[in-house]
């Protein structure tokens, strides 16, 4: 159909200059909010990480003190100890668990996937601090529902949340546990994605299910796994709410991570401008990790 | 109707763009303000109006909206043209409260009044956030004169700070020990008596969970009624204690006849730490050995109301408590003789802690004429009794103690609440100097660590070490 309209011939340049301005128009909110909630607070936090405020004073420049500060803090390196043994073990366990479920699930109960997928993305969509809330009555060491369970069975009862171990343990068991449904349902869409008949033909060729799954499935999901491993750790890094509310970083400083940390400097003991340099620190952390992850990645992922 | 591509080809005017661009990036401007507002010093006044009053309350939005029923008709019969808004903060503990307050004052939005318990008066007081009250209580001195001498003095000093009143107490608590009548019944074992040391507790206590099973006693990691009790029963504290200089213009004129006034000062003044004292290690070390005995659970961290449910539902059989366990046991359901107190057992000494609390004035205030009336109408029995319904606390004024009052709620030995301030004159505010927060927070983390590895030592040696580091950052 023939359009009515008649338009004025315009130059090509003119023209792509004005779809350029128009796509900026239609980008600058989004650019705006990125730059006022986010890049903002960033750089706001880099500049106050080089005075000492206690936010009901007037601040101080200090230069480098803080991070002079931090560096011989012994509670922030244990933060970070804590924080980066947390993020290993709840990123292992979120991957291994979750492509474990998504292959059981695939093979064996294909037709349940969708409850599968609801039921363990339920708990994403609750906030960690209620999750934590409930999970200090199923583990408390004396009262708890857990321990009342091993009773029964005349297992020993374990001190979940007040010894080193078992603190660690339950805040990696909670947040492995509500972040689970993320990874399974990524690893669900990639296993749905690897070609049937490569693994018809591994099979033909005699392959046995773990050769297969070996050489063939995880190379093929292995973009999905770097991207849950990605996310999985710049997640953790940033963990506050479990051990805020189940363990208050303690016993001791056993769970105090370094947002925790971060949190008590900043809005229990005043020190608005140190707890910035440890936020500038753990962004450092978090760009290095990422850039080493997508580094590494080379050599083990495989783009079909 | 025009296809995607008609559109996104229209010609934009430059006019029309740059009235969007300036559009959103005005926007943009004042988001940011908002946001720079936040770290805006303490310089700005207070958020009401002239005609409008606010009061931070530490509780729910339910409980402040309570708060408001209670108080405020009477005010504004008083006072024609005021209006009261009660702002609800619901911190886990006082150090969640203040951090919050803190952070309403450095976002240019503080209130006219907040409530202020004994952790917090210091380090609203040090950092020149509160106005000290004793212009206005002697200029009004006829009128408070009834109040005063209705109220014991420990509970206005341990208001005070070098020698400045900054809070007319509303509620304390001392920490006395609670005990289920039922479940000691059931058990067999006698009610403790008012003269009763730490071996009778540890009797009772043995009693009880060898005939039931289950462990006899529990408490908080808090600063007010943990350990804490049993290290004051050691003669024992986390800092030493001394007292401000001054303070003779409120004694003279107010307890100028009253034995219980004498020797008292401008405030405590809590010195260097102390808490690796031989006695502060061997009252955790108790703990540990409790524990260690099953005859004390391992302890939550926080505000308490785990504690207060596992006694009203029969988990435990004794455990610290204060006037306002009586409300809250009432209200998880316990009858008024299920349960009763007792003073805290004698170890070394028979001394108690005590904490209590009340609305401070902040100096940001533009109503502070008004926040004065407002603080002054909560000192009448009226207000108060409406103020903490139900025993939710301990008033301060001691006509309000009456069997009247407990019996709705219990317990039977209600008298022991304010016996505790007459009958033993060492009880002495817990120890929350104008570094409370961070004293709060380490001793959080340094009790949990000696309950998990079994050494008060270590972990004391390690509190000694952040208390000598935050005193030195304090006063420097």
């Amino acid at each position: 159909m023939a359009l009515a309209i008649r338009r004025p011939k315009v130059p090509a340049g003119l023209q792509r200059r004005r779809e350029t301005r128009f796509a900026w128009l239609l980008i600058l909110p989004t650019v705006l909010f990125v730059g006022v909630f986010t890049a903002a607070p960033i750089v706001g936090s880099f500049v106050l990480s080089f005075f000492n405020y206690s936010v009901i004073a007037p601040a101080h420049w200090v230069g480098l003190a803080n991070y002079q500060a931090l560096l011989h803090d012994s509670n922030a390196r244990a933060a970070f100890g804590v924080t980066f043994l947390l993020t290993a073990g709840i990123v292992i366990a979120e991957v291994v668990v979750g492509l474990a479920l998504a292959v059981a699930v695939q093979r064996r109960m294909n037709w349940a996937r969708p409850i599968f997928r609801s039921a363990f993305f339920v708990p994403l969509l609750v906030s960690g601090a209620s999750i934590s809330i409930v999970m200090s009555y199923i583990f408390d060491p004396q009262f708890g529902v857990l321990n009342y369970y091993l009773h029964l069975l005349g297992l020993p009862q374990v001190p979940w949340l007040n010894s080193t171990w078992g603190a660690i343990a339950t805040v990696m068991i909670v947040v492995t546990w509500q972040q689970l449904g993320f990874t399974f349902i990524v690893f669900s869409a990639a296993l749905g994605a690897v070609p049937k008949e490569l693994i018809e033909a591994a099979r033909t060729d005699g392959a046995g299910g773990w050769r297969i799954f070996r050489k063939i499935t995880v190379p093929m999901i292995s973009p999905s796994i770097l991207f849950t491993v990605t996310v999985g750790v710049i997640g953790t890094l940033q963990l506050f709410d479990q051990p805020y509310v189940l363990t208050h970083g303690g016993p001791g400083n056993a769970t105090q991570t370094v947002v925790l940390d971060m949190y008590q400097q900043a809005f229990q003991n005043l020190r608005f401008g140190y707890a910035s340099s440890i936020s500038v620190i753990l962004f450092i952390v978090v760009l290095i990790a990422t850039y080493l992850q997508f580094r590494i990645s080379r050599k083990w992922v495989f783009y079909s | 109707m025009r296809t995607i591509n008609e559109l996104t080809q229209r010609q934009v005017s430059r006019r029309g763009f740059l009235a969007g661009v300036g559009a959103t990036a005005g926007m943009a401007a004042a988001a940011s303000v908002g946001l720079s507002g936040c770290g805006g010093s303490s310089g700005g006044g207070s958020s009401g109006s002239k005609n409008t009053l606010t009061i931070a309350v530490n509780g729910t939005q339910s409980a402040a909206t309570a708060i408001s029923q209670a108080v405020s008709p009477a005010f504004k019969q008083a006072h024609p043209g005021i209006s009261l808004n009660f702002m609800a903060i619901n911190g886990t503990d006082w150090n969640d409260y203040f951090a919050k307050i803190l952070t309403l004052i450095a976002s240019g939005n503080p209130p006219d009044l907040t409530t202020v318990a004994t952790e917090g008066l210091q380090l609203f007081a040090a950092k020149g956030l509160a106005e000290p009250l004793n212009s206005y209580v002697m200029s009004d001195k006829a009128s408070l004169q009834g109040f005063f001498s209705d109220v014991h003095p420990v509970l206005i000093e341990s208001m005070m700070y070098q020698g400045d009143l900054y809070v007319l107490p509303t509620d304390f608590n001392c920490g006395n020990m609670f005990f289920s009548t039922e479940l000691l019944d059931k058990a067999g074992v006698s009610y403790p008596s008012d003269n009763w040391t730490k071996d009778d507790f540890y009797n009772v206590a043995q009693k009880w969970s060898t005939a039931s099973g289950a462990v006899a006693w529990d408490w908080v990691v808090r600063l007010w009624g943990s350990w804490t009790s049993w290290m004051y029963a050691n003669n024992a504290n986390l800092l030493s204690e001394g007292r401000w200089p001054g303070g003779s213009w409120m004694w003279d004129t107010f307890y100028k006849n009253d034995p219980a006034a004498q020797g008292r000062q401008g405030g405590w003044h809590w010195g260097t730490p102390t808490a690796n004292d031989p006695a502060v290690v061997e009252a955790l070390q108790y703990m540990i050995d409790l524990k260690n005995a099953k005859l004390s659970a391992s302890p939550d961290v926080g505000g308490g109301g785990t504690l207060q449910g596992l006694f009203a539902s029969n988990h435990i059989a004794m455990t610290i408590g204060g006037g306002f366990w009586a409300g809250g046991l009432h209200t998880a359901g316990m009858t008024p003789t299920s349960f009763d107190v007792q003073y805290f057992p004698a170890w070394s000494v028979q001394k108690h802690l005590l904490g209590d609390a009340g609305y401070a004035m902040l100096k940001s205030s533009n109503n502070k004429e008004m926040a004065w009336e407002f603080m002054k109408s909560l000192t009448e029995p009226a207000a108060l009794g409406a103020l903490i319904a139900g025993n939710t606390s301990t008033p301060t004024r001691r006509s309000m103690m009456t069997a009247s009052r407990y019996a709705p709620t219990g317990p039977a030995h209600w008298p022991v609440f304010y016996g505790t301030l007459d009958k033993f004159p060492n009880t002495t505010p817990i120890p929350a100097p104008p570094y409370y927060q961070q004293l709060a927070t380490a001793f959080a983390d340094r009790t949990t660590q000696a309950m998990s590895s079994g050494s008060a030592k270590s972990a004391l040696d390690g509190l000694q070490s952040d208390l000598e580091g935050f005193a030195s950052s304090a006063s420097s």
